[in-house]
């Protein structure tokens, strides 16, 4: 269960740098907002990352489940400041 | 069919303009016959009425407050686009207008469908346009409407970057938002730059964490140098219950709810006292116009607690908001728009003809000018007031006096009724335009 949220996550932050988007901008948006909003966005999803592994360590010296731990920290997680 | 008017079915289809409509953030809009425009839209696959907005104000107008709540209102629509896969195609201040307090989304044609992994396009004009001139005022004390009003496209991130504090670079969100922004746009002019950020994609949840992180970011932001105990002293302050007061309420009640008017202008509005009188007797809208930001984000803050149907607005009256932007037809200028039910003009006549030098003959005609009905006070030189604006100047206003006055309000209104309302001897004229 790690293992697919992991790679899921993972597979998200090299969909992040590698793939095309088809441009079809009504505004420039800036180059230096798209670099800025990869870097913000990198960082959200690093910091689910580290989120994750957060509730893994709990579950473990707590003795909960990690199903219970992570059910309850989804919301939360979708909702981290970033 | 056109590409935007196939984005048009999906938008509506989506259910998001009718969910965004019913809970007041977007204008109300109807396909109508396209007959009605004629050869105007003789190409055009739909056309849309909206129902009239009662009056237009740009971002250069509106209190910081007012901006913010503009800015709220921008990343609300966004984030719920998002869920119904739709995004924006811009982030401009000037598609938002006010209801009273209430900002409502006016830009039909802002939406369309969202293609996964695709950025946010309107991140740096959300940052122009909203988080920087927010931020010169929380972090500088300045208030953003004259820069904004010369610059109709807000703040760039490089020249605000100049000139923030060196403590702002403490919040995350302003070094990335602003110095990063600025830093990395300026790095990034070449080719080879441009070729790889159209590369580039943004995870759909990168995107909702931007605008989350935003969101709660923007709702903290409180202006600088003038924090909450000023509120607290225009609450204060205000000499609501003394005799003047009291008669000025009693002559304006009695003025709105004989003209009943659906929009009355507040000129020289203060924190909105009288526009509130106006609005317990008859009066349906009130849009209020003041010089002094601090007077005007107490306004909005109190139309807003108080549910008052109210909207405070930046103006100074000796050079008023001009036409201007493309054509000088894009942005209309304050005259333009200034045409009302009604106007009031309160303890303001003698700023502008005293301290302001300008013409009495001009002053009372631009005011009568701009509704059919209206009340003016006369403050004369005798009073306080005036008397301070001629301590450390010579008093070169010999036309200056009551006599004047009756005789240039009388020159363009019939006088319907007269009071004095002070024992300085203050006089209220309730005017009927000729």
């Amino acid at each position: 269960m790690l293992g697919a949220q992991t790679v899921r996550v993972f597979l998200v932050v090299l969909g992040c740098t590698v793939l095309a988007a088809p441009s079809h901008a009504y505004l420039d948006p800036g180059t230096g907002s798209i670099i800025l909003q990869s870097i913000l966005a990198g960082i959200a999803v690093a910091m689910g990352i580290l989120r994750f592994y957060w509730y893994r360590l709990k579950a473990f010296f707590s003795g909960t489940t990690l199903e219970s731990e992570a059910a309850d920290s989804k919301d939360s997680e979708i909702q981290n400041d970033i | 069919m056109p590409m935007a008017a196939d984005d048009f079915d999906f938008v509506r289809g989506s259910g998001l303009i009718d969910e965004l409509h019913s809970r007041g953030k977007v204008i109300g809009e109807q396909i109508v016959d396209a007959a009605l425009l004629g050869e105007h839209a003789a190409d055009a696959h739909y056309v849309l009425e909206h129902p009239r907005l009662p009056f237009v104000s740009y971002p250069y107008e509106w209190s910081f407050s007012a901006l913010k709540a503009a800015a709220l209102l921008h990343l609300d629509i966004q984030q719920a686009a998002l869920k119904k896969g739709v995004t924006m195609t811009d982030a401009t201040a000037y598609n938002i207008q006010f209801i009273g307090p209430r900002p409502v989304f006016i830009d039909s044609l802002s939406f369309r469908r969202y293609q996964e992994g695709e950025y946010w396009a309107g991140h740096r004009q959300f940052c122009e346009q909203f988080i920087n001139p927010l931020l010169l005022r929380s972090f500088n004390g300045i208030p953003h409407n004259a820069w904004y009003r010369g610059e109709l496209e807000g703040i760039s991130a490089e020249n605000l970057s100049r000139l923030l504090p060196w403590r702002s670079r403490l919040s995350w969100n302003v070094l990335t938002n602003v110095f990063m922004q600025a830093r990395l746009q300026n790095n990034s002019g070449s080719d080879d730059a441009i070729r790889k950020a159209k590369t580039r994609k943004l995870p759909r949840i990168g995107f909702e964490q931007i605008l989350h992180g935003l969101r709660k970011w923007i709702t903290r932001l409180e202006p600088g140098h003038d924090g909450k105990t000023v509120w607290q002293d225009y609450a204060t302050d205000n000499s609501y219950a003394d005799d003047e007061a009291v008669n000025k309420r009693r002559f304006i009640a009695e003025f709105s709810s004989a003209v009943k008017p659906a929009l009355i202008l507040d000129i020289g509005c203060n924190t909105g006292d009288y526009s509130i009188a106006a609005l317990e007797n008859g009066a349906e809208l009130a849009v209020g116009f003041d010089f002094d930001h601090g007077a005007l984000e107490y306004g909005y803050r109190r139309a807003v607690s108080d549910g008052l149907n109210f909207q405070p607005l930046h103006l100074d009256a000796a050079n008023p908001s001009p036409n201007q932007g493309w054509m000088q037809a894009e942005r209309m200028g304050f005259r333009e728009r200034a045409n009302a039910d009604a106007v009031m003009g309160l303890a303001l006549i003698h700023h502008l003809a005293i301290a302001k030098n300008l013409p009495l003959a001009g002053v009372i005609e631009w005011l009568v000018d701009m509704a059919p009905h209206g009340v003016l006070e006369f403050v004369p030189k005798n009073d306080a007031m005036v008397q301070r604006l001629l301590q450390m100047r010579e008093d070169l206003f010999s036309d200056y006096d009551q006599a004047n006055f009756e005789e240039q309000l009388n020159s363009r209104a019939r006088i319907v009724k007269s009071e004095v309302v002070s024992a300085s001897g203050r006089v209220l004229y309730w005017f009927d335009r000729h």
